[in-house]
């Protein structure tokens, strides 16, 4: 199963024909087929390309709903050494 | 537009273009609704069919009257329905209630109908949830329409042997929460 970074993630945020993928509690999810996630938006909330695990907190919906979506890979937290091997951190 | 209106509930601290998009939003979701189950109650038919008729159509008529006492809350806040109607059906907070493909299953047409309900729970709790305590006027309205979801929500799923919904349907009347706000 493929990994993503946060940033490979974002990538992936629907728009201009870019497939569109969330990520929650480490999985990633293709919502790219559904009527609610067109151009990676949902319900004027969310934008596909992030890891909405904390936002799901808030939703009127549990995880349970994302299993309908096929799984694309995992996600993997990049660490403060990923970030100095950019550049980010100083 | 109501520019007070729309300032007090800015200054509660509601993003009020996200709560437009949102209402309109499930604007779209009431009206098509209206048109999809038009057609789910006309292919209720037999007698497995005649049974469901009833609140189908109790559902329809409701989501119709939805769909009218939203829009003069949107537009009191400065929002607008889109130009294009196509544009409305496609941005819509739940996917079209298509008619299934085996029309001889009645619960594959009562799965249709109570996942749009559920669809519509989901959208009215989060406008619920945005408004409470905030913009006064739009929760009641929000609420006033989550009541009735509620109810189609456990009409169909009782039908769907999910256990019983707790009430009976309407006794002639419709929209008895919604109503206050048709005038």
């Amino acid at each position: 199963m493929r990994e993503f970074t946060t940033d490979e993630l974002a990538r992936y945020d629907g728009r201009a024909g870019a497939a569109a993928y969330i990520a929650c509690n480490g999985k990633v999810y293709d919502v790219s087929g559904s009527f609610l996630w067109q151009q990676g938006r949902h319900q004027a909330l969310h934008q596909a390309g992030a890891d909405l695990t904390q936002g799901l907190t808030k939703a009127p919906h549990g995880a349970d709903l994302l299993e309908r979506f096929p799984v694309v890979g995992s996600l993997v937290l990049q660490t403060i050494e990923d970030e100095q091997d950019k550049g980010g951190i100083k | 537009m109501a520019k007070v209106t729309r300032e007090v509930v800015e200054r509660a601290g509601v993003n009020v273009d996200q709560l437009l998009e949102l209402l309109v939003k499930n604007a779209a979701a009431e009206l098509t609704t209206y048109y999809y189950y038009t057609i789910l109650r006309f292919n209720l038919i037999g007698l497995e069919g005649e049974g469901i008729k009833e609140i189908a159509e109790t559902a329809r008529i409701e989501d119709r009257n939805h769909f009218e006492a939203l829009i003069p809350r949107i537009y009191e806040l400065g929002g607008a329905l889109p130009r294009d109607m196509k544009q409305f059906h496609d941005l819509s907070a739940c996917p079209p209630a298509y008619l299934p493909e085996d029309l001889s299953d009645v619960k594959e047409i009562l799965k249709v109908l109570v996942e749009a309900e559920r669809c519509a729970v989901r959208g009215y709790t989060q406008i619920c949830n945005m408004t409470a305590g905030k913009d006064h006027r739009t929760y009641d309205l929000s609420l006033a329409i989550l009541n009735e979801e509620i109810e189609h929500e456990s009409w169909f799923s009782e039908f769907l042997g999910e256990g019983p919904s707790g009430h009976f349907l309407r006794r002639g009347e419709t929209s008895p929460f919604v109503f206050k706000f048709l005038r």
